[in-house]
């Protein structure tokens, strides 16, 4: 075996965003030169933040990089890869309408700025370099209409084409089919027997299981540690990637539930790329009982709900609430059935920033007689009263009724939304990452009026990236992965390691096997 | 008036940042007024005496705030739901030659007025079409829709609806159907107008309707998770704007004696859908605070007379005083920038 | 219609052009970067008052162009600021230069000339034309054409117009890669501008010889919609200024003739422009960032 050499060290990396999030608290990370280093972490532990830094996109608020053992200190990704680090995002950075030659090319055309590009020099040089590493992309098609797998190549190409030796890829296998993730495994086997260093940013097990040589993990901002993946298990790896205290407990009493409210049945959910998001998804929700879904985000989760709440076209199966049938009725129709909903984008979708408590507290319900004057001229002192009402029903923090929502803090505008949701008296409510990035107190009193919701006998659907949360609250969950449950279980029935498991894309039947 | 439930009913900050901004415009004014040989005193003087010294400087003042109010409203409900709809020029000459051609076939007055702003809604429609359906931006499609209707109308001046007995003009407006006069030339157009203002603030404050505009204005997911329908907001939108300048165009032609008539090539017609952009954006895009500034752009406009006469200063200066003014609008965060530097030059 | 009349309507077109072609090519490349400004018609009629005013006080149509081009320049650098550096909104800047545009010309034709409303040129502040029996031609039409060409081939195939065009397109991907957006976002919008002012000086120190309170008369708006009209594409809006320009000529040769009415002409490339941008025919599709600051995360 050849002498480690770290090409890159990170030392003490510390990240405080302005509001006061602290995405990094003292990371330590060794790369070497030539291996191929998985990156392992759930969404939120800070595995991008600290790829971001090492890349000059974010600057660290402590800490040190080294590169061949020399600090470094990159002000903009452009410094990085002078220094041989390159990046490909999960969103691709390319110019849609340019070819991938030219895409490949910007910014180190060489010559002087207003001589002629050398179009053959740099397809005689691009192509000398697919011929190096054993693959290809079409050079002259405008990249917007290549497939998404090829899309990632020119990215990769990009980077190789700027003699970088380090190349982090974030999430690569996110938006790709299993075909092109074998195809992509291949090239990066290629890449690394040319000596290339490679950072795999990962949540899946499997994967990282395959193309890794060793794999770092990452929890809540701290590394756990560090292990070589040949000695390595899904099931370890899994552990140190959720295993972890409980934080908080939730009262929850036993309950018989009673009948289906939500039924959905052979789902089938297209996303804003053309993926099958959701695959012919089938479940129910009954009343007086939490259904959790836990995964990692991008598996489907934010298609399923959009779905089912009547923002995303639905392309096949059927969706029904208490029997009667749903599919492709518009959010108002829902509403006035009994559906609510706490929309996971509470900035851009669940609250309108600019508008006032008031105006918010309403949104959705405005069209009852209850806010309505008459008919088509609203009620604003109703809409203040009822405003007033949810802040002191649920203890939200705020100016007056008048001040505009975004001068809330990050947990009482979440509270607001619950609130006005809970004051639609639903009888199906969809909570999407009802406590993500808000604060303990108002964390804990939202679990609690789930269970309270529950207890009353509504049908609550929760989906959160947050397994705790998902574990503690429902009555059943399903684990998605790519648009399927690996899974449908009672929390009690299964461990975190083998929800791990099933999050990283393994069966249930295959675990229990 | 009852406070509305969303905003009081004029928000300090960009209140304070339209005086800064009017301050700024009569400042570099003067500045080129002194660099032409003038006294900016002596021209500020007369322009204020001219505009509010005497019953028929403000009926005059009152005239001209007018047709510009009633365009400004038309950008203003645009802003308001999230459009850049610069039409209200192509809608004014539609609701002009609209109010010509229709009382001479009846000489009613509510009819012309109603036909005026039909035809300004009608031609505001192939741009909502556009933008809703075909995605095409507003910005372009309403600079295509004000030329093709400028030429149109033109056409219609010159053709069809020419005056007989004084071939540059159109046919007049017939008695009956003319705006009654309050005094000094002043019709009752003001008062119209000033009605459709706060009728457009009701609308967008006081409705489930403008609830809905508002909301898809600021963010158009958020509309549709709230039960709304962005894609009508913006289509009624267009509409009423199309109504409103429409309303403007009529009235222009059917208030304004002695001619009641649209003149040579168009002039008596022509502009106030742009200037109705800069009344809107010194407003703040509010119909409330639109009826301010069209008061304010109407009396510089009414106090040219005397300080022409008496000051022998140029009307148009009063044009560079209001460019300025809108281009000091347009920077972004100029109170917050403006207290900073403020703040700024006090610590050292 | 005899040959003789054609080759005077081709001549009219070409001199009618260059304005057109010149404000439609230096929106593109500035649109192309991402920049939209709705100010041309306000910099042709500024541009053109101070040209003259230039022209006039060297004696020499040459310094009234550069005038032109220095006044396009400010203005350009004016709404660079507004809009590159302090992120704002790019359309009302433009609104502002219009509005300014209607008041400082007029009012500086009367206060530095004394003549309300159009001032004539004096003959040796007025460009060298070559004149035929069928009516003068400038110089400035091979200007113009030589640089709608380059700024084409500068645009397409130079790093430097890749850059450009990928300021507009994906700003995120040009900043990833070491370009400096904001940089090369301002120049790009003080060029379009100052090419604009070079066309509103062509049109008082060359072509028509004369300050007109309004004579720009539209055409930074139909630069705007001959820019679309060609794609965002320096070398068709050479096509669609001539042909513009074209039916400016034609309409004004057909007004004493009383054949088809000119409005009817005129109101043409505006139709075609509608047409083309619903997509219609063909397909129109601005720079994906056209019009959007860029801020970096």
């Amino acid at each position: 075996m050849m002498e480690r050499v770290p090409i890159v060290e990170m030392k003490g990396i510390v990240k405080v965003y302005p509001d006061g999030t602290k995405a990094l608290k003292g990371v330590d990370l060794v790369v070497y030169q030539g291996e191929i280093l998985g990156l392992l972490g759930e969404n939120g532990a800070g595995k991008t933040t600290l790829m971001k830094i090492l890349f000059g996109m974010l600057q660290p608020t402590a800490g040190k990089i080294f590169v061949k053992g020399k600090e470094v200190r990159f002000k903009s990704p452009s410094d990085a890869i002078a220094h041989g680090i390159g990046m490909v995002h999960q969103h691709f950075t390319l110019v849609e309408v340019f070819d991938a030659l030219h895409n490949i090319i910007l910014g180190m055309e060489g010559h002087g700025l207003l001589s002629k590009i050398d179009v053959e020099r740099a397809r005689r040089k691009i192509e000398r370099l697919m011929e190096e590493l054993n693959f290809r992309v079409p050079l002259d098609v405008p990249v917007e209409e290549l497939p998404v797998g090829v899309q990632q190549r020119v990215e990769i190409l990009k980077m190789l084409y700027r003699d970088v030796e380090v190349l982090i890829l974030d999430e690569p296998t996110a938006v790709l089919t299993p075909i092109e993730v074998r195809e992509l495994f291949r090239v990066l086997r290629q890449l690394k027997a040319r000596g290339k260093t490679i950072i795999f940013i990962s949540h899946k097990l499997n994967e990282v299981m395959e193309i890794t040589d060793r794999v770092t993990v990452i929890r809540k901002g701290k590394v756990v540690g560090t292990v070589r993946t040949s000695e390595a298990t899904p099931q370890l790896l899994a552990r140190m990637m959720v295993g972890r205290d409980v934080v908080l407990r939730i009262e929850k009493p036993p309950k018989e539930p009673g009948k289906p409210i939500l039924r959905v049945e052979k789902l089938r959910v297209i996303g804003d790329r053309g993926e099958v998001a959701v695959k012919d998804l089938s479940f129910e929700v009954r009343a007086g009982e939490i259904f959790g879904i836990a995964g990692v985000e991008g598996n489907g989760q934010t298609e399923l709900i959009e779905a089912i709440s009547g923002l995303r076209k639905v392309e096949g199966g059927k969706v029904y609430l208490n029997e009667k049938d749903i599919t492709g009725k518009g959010p108002k129709e829902l509403y006035d059935m009994g559906m609510a909903h706490i929309p996971e984008d509470r900035t851009h979708m669940g609250l309108i920033l600019d508008m006032t408590v008031t105006e918010n507290s309403i949104l959705g319900l405005h069209w009852r007689p209850k806010f309505q004057r008459f008919k088509g001229v609203i009620n604003w002192a109703r809409a203040r009263e009822h405003a007033q009402h949810l802040i002191e029903q649920f203890d939200i923090s705020a100016p007056g009724t008048e001040a505009p929502v975004k001068s809330l803090s990050g947990g009482n505008q979440q509270k607001l939304i619950v609130a006005r949701e809970v004051s639609k008296e639903p009888v199906f409510i969809i909570a999407a990452q009802p406590t993500r990035g808000v604060d303990v107190a108002s964390t804990e009193y939202i679990r609690n009026y789930l269970v309270k919701l529950r207890n009353e006998d509504k049908a609550v659907l929760l989906v959160s990236a947050d397994l705790d949360e998902v574990v503690q609250l429902s009555d059943r969950m399903g684990v998605m992965y790519e648009g399927e449950f690996m899974g449908v279980v009672k929390p009690e029935e299964v461990t975190t390691e083998e929800i791990g498991m099933m999050m990283g894309g393994i069966r249930y039947e295959e675990i229990r096997k | 008036m009852r406070r509305s439930g969303s905003s009081p009913l004029i928000n300090f900050k960009p209140f304070v940042e339209s005086l800064i901004a009017i301050l700024v415009g009569f400042i570099i004014g003067a500045i080129v007024l002194i660099a032409f040989g003038y006294n900016p005193l002596e021209a500020y003087y007369w322009l204020f005496i001219g505009a509010l010294g005497s019953t028929r400087g403000i009926a005059s003042t009152l005239k001209y705030a007018t047709p510009i109010m009633l365009t400004a409203l038309t950008f203003a409900i645009g802003t308001r739901t999230g459009i850049f709809n610069i039409g209200a020029e192509g809608s004014f000459y539609f609701g002009a030659i609209a109010s010509v051609i229709f009382t001479n076939l009846w000489g009613n007055m509510w009819f012309g007025l109603l036909m005026g702003m039909l035809l300004g809604a009608l031609w505001a429609l192939p741009a909502a079409i556009l933008k809703v359906y075909r995605g095409v931006h507003e910005v372009i499609s309403t600079i295509m829709l004000n030329w093709i209707a400028w030429f149109f109308v033109l056409w219609l001046i010159v053709g069809p609806y020419a005056n007989p007995n004084d071939p540059n003009k159109t046919i007049r407006i017939p008695e009956a159907a003319r705006l009654p006069v309050i005094g000094y030339g002043l019709s009752i157009a003001i008062i119209i107008a000033v009605i459709a203002a706060i009728l457009t603030y009701f609308l967008l404050w006081h409705t489930t309707m403008g609830f809905g505009m508002r909301a898809s204005g600021i963010n158009q997911k958020a509309a549709r998770y709230g039960g709304m329908n962005p894609k009508m907001a913006i289509m009624w939108s267009f509409i009423i704007g199309g109504l409103l300048s429409g309303l403007g165009g009529a009235m222009k032609v059917m208030g304004e004696g002695p001619t009641y008539a649209i003149s040579q090539g168009g002039a008596n017609i022509y502009g106030f859908g742009f200037d109705g952009i800069g009344v809107s954006l010194v407003g703040r895009n509010h119909p409330l605070g639109i009826i301010l500034s069209a008061l304010f752009f109407g009396m510089m406009r009414a106090g040219t007379a005397l300080m022409q006469v008496n000051a022998h200063v140029p009307l148009e200066i009063i044009k560079v005083i209001q460019g300025i003014i809108v281009i000091t609008v347009a920077i972004p965060g100029l109170y917050d920038l403006l207290v900073r530097a403020f703040r700024g030059g006090v610590a050292q | 219609m005899n040959p003789g009349d054609i080759i005077t309507i081709l001549i009219m077109s070409l001199m009618a052009m260059v304005p057109i072609v010149l404000t439609s090519v230096g929106a593109a490349w500035s649109e192309r970067a991402g920049v939209v400004s709705i100010g041309y018609e306000g910099v042709l009629l500024m541009s053109a008052f101070f040209g003259a005013i230039f022209a006039e006080l060297a004696r020499n149509a040459l310094v009234g162009l550069i005038g032109g081009i220095i006044v396009g320049l400010l203005l350009g650098m004016l709404h660079g600021v507004l809009t590159v550096y302090l992120k704002g909104d790019h359309v009302i800047p433009g609104i502002g230069i219009n509005l300014l545009a209607m008041g400082v010309v007029p009012f500086g034709i009367l206060a530095y000339w004394g003549t309300a409303g159009q001032h004539q040129l004096p003959h040796d502040a007025i460009m060298w034309h070559w004149r035929t029996p069928y009516g003068e031609i400038s110089p400035m039409i091979i200007v113009t054409v030589v640089i709608a060409v380059v700024t084409w081939w500068v645009l397409f195939k130079t790093p430097l117009g890749l850059r450009v065009r990928a300021c507009g397109e994906n700003p995120e991907a040009a900043d990833a890669l070491g370009i400096n957006v904001e940089k090369y976002r301002f120049w790009s919008t003080v060029y379009g501008h100052a090419l604009a002012g070079l066309g509103g000086a062509y049109m008082s120190v060359d072509w028509l010889g004369l300050v007109h309170k309004t004579m720009s008369g539209g055409r930074g708006f139909i630069a705007l919609a001959n820019m679309v009209f060609s794609g965002w594409n320096p070398l068709i809006s050479l096509i669609g200024g001539w042909l513009f320009g074209f039916f400016e000529a034609l309409a004004t040769w057909l007004a004493p003739k009383h054949i088809i009415p000119g409005q009817f002409i005129l109101m043409l490339p505006y139709i075609m422009t509608l047409i083309i941008v619903a997509g219609i025919i063909g397909k129109a599709r601005p720079p994906k960032w056209d019009g959007k600051p860029y801020k970096r995360e």
